[in-house]
């Protein structure tokens, strides 16, 4: 995929398009927001990852000028402060997503994946399916290969989350932010607890287990068949 | 050496303009009590004056002139002092009877003078009042009284005036001087502590009075002003000096890894290892770092901007569903009891993330097999969380201190942390107006977080799952 970095610190931009063009992919450099913007203008990209704080045009600005000028690229923002308020402030601007300096490239590279693949809004599926896994959003009763799994509202949650991003790889900080609305890093292991027990209402007595670990990196969720 | 200073305080200003008002209200006052207490006089003396002539001509128009004279010498035969004196005249002007002074015969009142008869100020004439009645037959009878008492009640008023005004001033500027004087001590006592602390004594404290006045709350709110200052300057101290040192452990570690790293690894695997083993280091260090932000970010109060109504109840309950697999899987276990429809205005991820670090460290410090137990009532005093567990404990000595900066308990310095949870958990409960008391399960440690500002939202059936766990 295409993709556009507003970024001004040269060290960042490297480690983040280095990172990129290592898994095939195409990544354009602005190293100020006015450039980005003129970028994004001209360029359909599949992903823009903007840095808050770049010269001559802050990224709240950029985003904001490319929303009210029809351009829906999705927009992850990356920025140094840790502040609370930042995020909501992003988000408001016309970001879809956010991340806090420093991070891992693999937390971003699933970040940009899930926002590049996300659905477009029109279509509201009432149905998850995920090999022989079905979810019925509207029923809200799961079941696999025609028999019935009984999850909590917590379990299900997650696993909507999963099925949703389905053959992408979702990292804990993603799960911890969508399923339960945590923005912070918290102590315990409550993801992989849950990711486990779902593991063993979903998988258990299975030939093939749905939801994997990606070491170092997240969960995905996927059907065997398109699996590698 | 104070005078100049003294002229100058309020007080004394005060005390001036005060003893001015009260001599002007007593002038008027005793001008007003003596021009009255004259009229009440001066009226009963005519109206006596005025009987005793009219009886008298009733005397005379029953038995004539000898009846007339032979009642005057009966009224001063019974003359007590005070009396009156009567003359009679005939019409061409012959005195009968009498010895006032000579007036023209014109009918009603008229002052004049006579020879003194020892009861007037020296030197001067006896002062009379006369009132002078026709009779038929051209006779003219006069009644009269000496009036020097009158007059001599006005001196005496007067008197008692000019000393009364004499003495209010007196006591007045006194009063004021030592009013001045007390208070002048006070505001001096405020501007020695204001200069001890300038001069680096940062513990001094205005001294109060004991007495609940304007000057004693005045210094009272300085010393809590001076508290919050002085606390602020502490933690601002504390900070910096823990950043310093708890920043140089992880770092120290993290020199240590690569160190080691350099020095004996050798096949990329090894070399993986220890940069695996840095970026710990470094994503703990960073952690830190931005737990400190968060914690001054909250502690500047920007947030409350965006409060917002929010389901306390419901919170809590999705956080124990969350975490009771959790503690299970620690060998621990979680239960909760928690009252339904309480409702707070606040910051719905602050408290979350408040929430989960006092439950998070009941997990994490207490021991295997341990019973933590999750609470949200409606108490006396707003809605109360509690987060319990049956573990060691904290030492009664130490409870106040956990929830300083980089604060550890020495049994918990081995497990990772970075010692700011329970901080950023005092910071957001500030934030909330809410407070915080720790105390002994018996056995192990009770948090309680009081939001006095929580309500109930009571007869309301909440539209949440109520999954059982």
């Amino acid at each position: 995929m295409k993709l556009l970095l507003v970024e001004d610190d040269a060290q960042t931009a490297g480690f983040v398009i280095h990172g990129f063009r290592e898994r095939g992919h195409v990544v354009d450099h602005a190293p100020d927001g006015r450039e980005g913007f003129f970028l994004a203008t001209y360029n359909a990209y599949a992903v823009a990852i903007v840095d808050r704080m770049v010269p001559h045009m802050d990224g709240l600005s950029l985003v904001r000028a490319l929303r009210s000028a029809k351009i829906q690229t999705p927009v992850i923002f990356l920025t140094t402060m840790s502040g609370i308020d930042d995020r909501v402030e992003g988000l408001e601007a016309g970001g879809d997503d956010y991340l806090v300096k420093p991070f891992a490239f693999s937390e971003l590279y699933a970040r940009v994946n899930a926002l590049a693949r996300r659905a477009p809004v029109s279509t509201q599926q009432t149905v998850l399916r995920v090999g022989d896994l079905e979810m019925d959003l509207l029923k809200r009763t799961v079941t696999r290969g025609g028999a019935a799994i009984d999850l909590l509202p917590r379990e299900f949650q997650l696993l909507e989350y999963l099925m949703r991003h389905a053959d992408e790889v979702v990292t804990r900080t993603m799960l911890l932010e969508g399923v339960w609305e945590f923005h912070f890093d918290p102590k315990t292991n409550i993801v992989e607890t849950h990711i486990s027990r779902l593991r063993a209402k979903v998988d258990r007595g299975r030939a093939t287990g749905l939801i994997q670990t990606i070491r170092g990196s997240g969960y995905t969720i996927r059907a065997p068949a398109t699996a590698p | 050496m104070h005078l100049q200073r003294l002229l100058k305080t309020a007080s004394f200003k005060l005390t001036a303009l005060y003893v001015l008002l009260f001599g002007l209200s007593v002038a008027a006052l005793a001008t007003v009590f003596y021009f009255n207490a004259v009229r009440v006089l001066d009226a009963q003396e005519r109206a006596r004056i005025q009987s005793e002539a009219s009886m008298l001509r009733g005397e005379y128009e029953r038995g004539g002139l000898p009846a007339l004279l032979s009642g005057i010498r009966e009224r001063q035969r019974g003359r007590i002092a005070g009396g009156l004196d009567y003359t009679v005249y005939r019409g061409d002007g012959t005195r009968l009877f009498g010895n006032l002074p000579k007036v023209p015969f014109e009918k009603g009142w008229k002052h004049t003078s006579g020879p003194p008869d020892g009861d007037e100020p020296p030197g001067q004439l006896e002062q009379l009042l006369v009132y002078r009645l026709p009779l038929s037959n051209g006779l003219w009878l006069m009644v009269g009284d000496d009036i020097g008492h009158i007059r001599e009640l006005g001196h005496v008023i007067e008197d008692m005036s000019i000393w009364g005004l004499l003495l209010a001033v007196t006591l007045g500027v006194i009063g004021g001087a030592a009013l001045s004087l007390a208070f002048l001590r006070r505001i001096d006592s405020i501007t020695r502590t204001a200069e001890a602390i300038i001069a680096g004594d940062m513990a001094r404290r205005i001294p109060l009075r004991g007495a609940d006045d304007d000057i004693d709350r005045l210094a009272t709110t300085l010393n809590r002003m001076l508290d919050r200052i002085g606390s602020l300057v502490e933690s601002v101290r504390h900070v910096s000096n823990d950043i310093a040192h708890d920043l140089r452990t992880p770092l120290a570690r993290l020199r240590q890894v690569l160190e080691d790293g350099r020095r004996s690894a050798r096949t990329p695997a090894e070399y993986e290892a220890t940069t695996e083993r840095a970026i710990r280091e470094i994503d703990s260090i960073l952690e830190t770092f931005s737990a400190i932000l968060r914690i001054a970010q909250i502690e500047a109060g920007t947030r409350r901007s965006g409060f917002r109504r929010l389901d306390l109840s419901g919170l809590a309950e999705s956080l124990v569903h969350s975490f009771a697999p959790v503690a299970e899987d620690g060998g621990k276990s979680l239960s909760a009891s928690i009252a339904p429809g309480l409702v707070l205005e606040g910051d719905a991820e602050l408290l979350t993330q408040m929430m989960v670090n006092l439950i998070e460290n009941a997990i994490r410090h207490s021991r295997d097999g341990a019973a933590i137990v999750i609470g949200l009532r409606n108490g006396p005093a707003g809605a109360e969380f509690s987060v319990a567990d049956d573990g060691p404990g904290i030492p009664a000595g130490e409870r106040e201190r956990i929830f300083r900066r980089f604060y550890r308990l020495e049994r918990s310095r081995s497990t990772a942390g970075s010692g700011l949870g329970l901080s950023l958990v005092a910071a957001i409960a500030n934030l909330h107006d809410a407070k915080i008391i720790v105390s002994d399960n018996h056995p192990g440690l009770k948090i309680v977080i009081v939001f006095s500002q929580a309500k109930s939202e009571t007869a309301r059936e909440r539209p949440l799952s109520r999954a059982a766990e």
